[in-house]
């Protein structure tokens, strides 16, 4: 079985003012589909832009991302965005919501992007916040939710386009542990019980334990790759 | 991205920043009603104008004035001779030549008017001229004209607006006439002169060159005994019809060497005043049109604040799958909204304010009118006048200015690199 993403010999240097940053030095992986990783790493580590590179977000200096059998070095910027909408869910640390946006409208967002008619997307914008347990919520702008309840939210707008893979960039790192923990829960019900892969960049061993594999990053290198609680 | 759903969005950020929204279209809705108001009262004093040129102008009637408007050379005056060389051109119908004495007093017992101009005049000849305006409205043109009859313009015989006329057909008056002396220094000898009115002329109200209003008329012969020369002041011509003016007045022309003569040409002279009223109408609306650009550079202003504001949410509209277009129309539709509002909001209000002003110069503005017609002061009326093709030309130009200067912040926009606009702060 071909793997759904692959990751070939990764670099990427970044300028901060005169000084070149090494962040990634030469990352290879793949991941299967269906898959729970979680890239665990220090701070500084390379984790972030990682994720952006997977994401097609940014282009890597050396090294080949592909999504799918989709090679992203072939693709200009809007096929690329084209692919992030249709192929990629993003779920970030600080949510990241439209701030003037309901709930609802933040979720059906990427739909309205893929030009889906109103009705369609409103009526599977709702069905996905039920999906994640915020049916009451949904005509609530963020700042009236917790930060709890705006993670959802976001997980269910990176599951609304049906993607091929959820990317999640610290999930839990601004929630308190119980939050935390649901937010990991909910994700690996999702990944259980749809077959959504997932790839979790933290920092948190406890999240990074739940995982199928555990991909140690450090210094813009793999260190090793565990193994993980496969399928409990 | 639909753009349905584009606008539908630009129009909820506006509504966000209701101050900042209201604010920025302000700045199109004056510059809108600026250029409307100007364009439409521009527009209403052209054919106010033409109009009354048209009105008071006889068209077919060409005046020829010694001396030039423009260079300093000055032909004396008018000979017996130089009428008639004008009288023998092609198309020239009545030729009548007119002695014009100043502004002169008139006596009747203890009473007394004045005369802005006193003319001498052929008077059958010169009602053939002017056709249309030298009609009695007390008396008649006497059959036999004597060399005391004289014919007294209305304002002359009714100043103030008073009921009684200050002299009846029939009557006689004094004229004071000033007459010039060939002594070292040059000296003015003062005569009067007794005269019988004939009759009284009607209100003409202001005409283009002459008011006869102000005017009285001696006859011809008259005043060449008491100057004792036969030299005249002005000729007038009349032709068959306005089309043979501009000939028959190149025809005159070429009778006096360069310059020395001026023939004015009513049909010319309107078209000329209505094409500087309607170069005036253009240079106001493109004053107007500044204010228009200083909205622009506003809007360029609070897009790009807009912009670096709403970095993040870019960011993560990106990140989510937007394309950059779908950025870049995202802004470009909230100028076009901008510049939509402002402009359908400016054509009325502009509307009013031409309204507006219009009233206050009718209020309060006079205006004089005529030249050596008489001191006709006339309450100004500048009706304001709308043409659609002006509301077009607003209206596009509005919109085309927002989206242009709301142009760069758009792109810019639509310019950022997701990952940078992710992590702004």
């Amino acid at each position: 079985m071909t793997a759904l993403l692959e990751a070939k010999g990764l670099k990427k240097t970044y300028r901060m003012g005169k000084i070149l940053v090494p962040a990634l030095q030469g990352i290879t992986f793949d991941v299967a589909e269906g898959e729970f990783v979680a890239v665990f790493g220090p701070s500084g580590s390379g984790k972030s832009t990682l994720l952006h590179l997977l994401g097609g977000l940014d282009r890597p200096d050396e090294g080949e991302v592909s999504v799918d059998g989709i090679s992203f070095s072939t693709l200009n910027d809007n096929t690329l965005a084209e692919v992030r909408l249709r192929k990629i869910g993003f779920v970030f640390q600080f949510f990241n919501l439209l701030p003037r946006l309901t709930a609802l409208r933040n979720v059906e967002l990427p739909l309205t992007l893929a030009d889906l008619p109103e009705k369609e997307s409103i009526k599977k914008a709702e069905d996905t916040l039920k999906l994640v347990g915020l049916e009451d919520r949904m005509n609530h702008r963020p700042s009236e939710m917790s930060g709890g309840e705006q993670q959802r939210v976001a997980i269910a707008r990176a599951l609304i386009n049906d993607p091929k893979m959820v990317l999640a960039d610290e999930p839990t790192g601004n929630l308190d542990t119980s939050t935390g923990g649901e937010i990991v829960q909910l994700m690996k019900h999702l990944n259980r019980e749809k077959g959504q892969t997932f790839v979790v960049v933290t920092h948190d061993p406890a999240i990074a334990e739940t995982a199928d594999r555990i991909i140690y990053l450090k210094d813009g290198m793999i260190q090793k790759v565990n193994e993980g609680r496969r399928r409990l | 991205m639909r753009l349905k759903r584009i606008f539908s969005m630009a129009w909820e950020n506006m509504k966000q920043r209701r101050l900042r929204a209201f604010l920025t279209t302000l700045g199109v809705v004056i510059g809108i009603t600026a250029i409307i108001a100007l364009a439409s009262l521009g527009e209403g004093f052209r054919v106010s104008i033409t109009e009354r040129m048209e009105q008071g102008f006889e068209l077919d009637v060409l005046t020829i004035i010694p001396g030039s408007l423009f260079a300093g050379y000055r032909y004396e005056r008018f000979k017996d001779t130089d009428v008639e060389n004008i009288s023998r051109i092609a198309n020239v119908s009545v030729v009548t030549p007119v002695m014009q004495i100043g502004s002169v007093p008139l006596y009747k017992g203890e009473k007394k008017v004045s005369a802005f101009v006193a003319a001498a005049a052929n008077f059958t000849e010169f009602q053939q001229v002017f056709s249309d305006r030298f009609e009695f409205k007390e008396g008649a043109m006497p059959d036999l004209v004597e060399n005391d009859t004289l014919i007294i313009g209305y304002k002359v015989n009714y100043p103030n607006e008073t009921e009684t006329a200050f002299v009846l057909p029939g009557e006689k008056v004094n004229m004071t006439i000033s007459i010039p002396k060939q002594t070292i220094p040059p000296s003015v000898e003062s005569k009067n002169y007794s005269f019988t009115v004939a009759g009284t002329l009607q209100e003409g109200g202001t005409a283009g060159l002459t008011n006869f209003d102000y005017w009285v008329f001696l006859p011809l012969e008259t005043a060449r005994e008491i100057y004792e020369t036969r030299l005249v002041d002005l000729i007038f011509v009349k032709v068959p019809d306005p089309e043979f003016s501009e000939k028959v007045a190149e025809e005159i022309e070429a009778l006096f060497p360069l310059y020395q003569i001026t023939v004015l040409v009513p049909l010319s002279f309107i078209q000329q005043v209505n094409s500087i009223l309607g170069m005036v109408q253009i240079f106001l609306t493109a004053i107007a049109s500044i204010s228009l650009l200083v909205a622009g550079i506003g809007i360029m202003n609070i897009m790009t604040v807009s912009v670096m504001e709403r970095t993040r949410e870019i960011g993560i509209l990106k990140a989510i799958g937007a394309k950059s277009r779908t950025i870049l129309t995202m802004f470009l539709a909230e100028s076009l909204l901008i510049g939509l509002v402002g402009s359908l909001v400016g054509v009325p209000t502009g509307y009013g304010l031409a309204h507006f002003l219009n009233y206050i110069i009718a209020r309060f503005g006079t205006f004089q009118l005529g030249w050596i017609s008489g001191p006709e002061v006339e309450r100004a009326a500048i009706a304001p006048i709308f043409s659609w093709s002006w509301i077009i030309i607003a209206v596009t130009f509005g919109i085309v200015i927002c989206v242009l200067f709301g142009l760069y912040p758009a792109r810019k926009a639509a310019k950022l690199d997701p990952v940078e606009a992710l992590r702004y702060e």
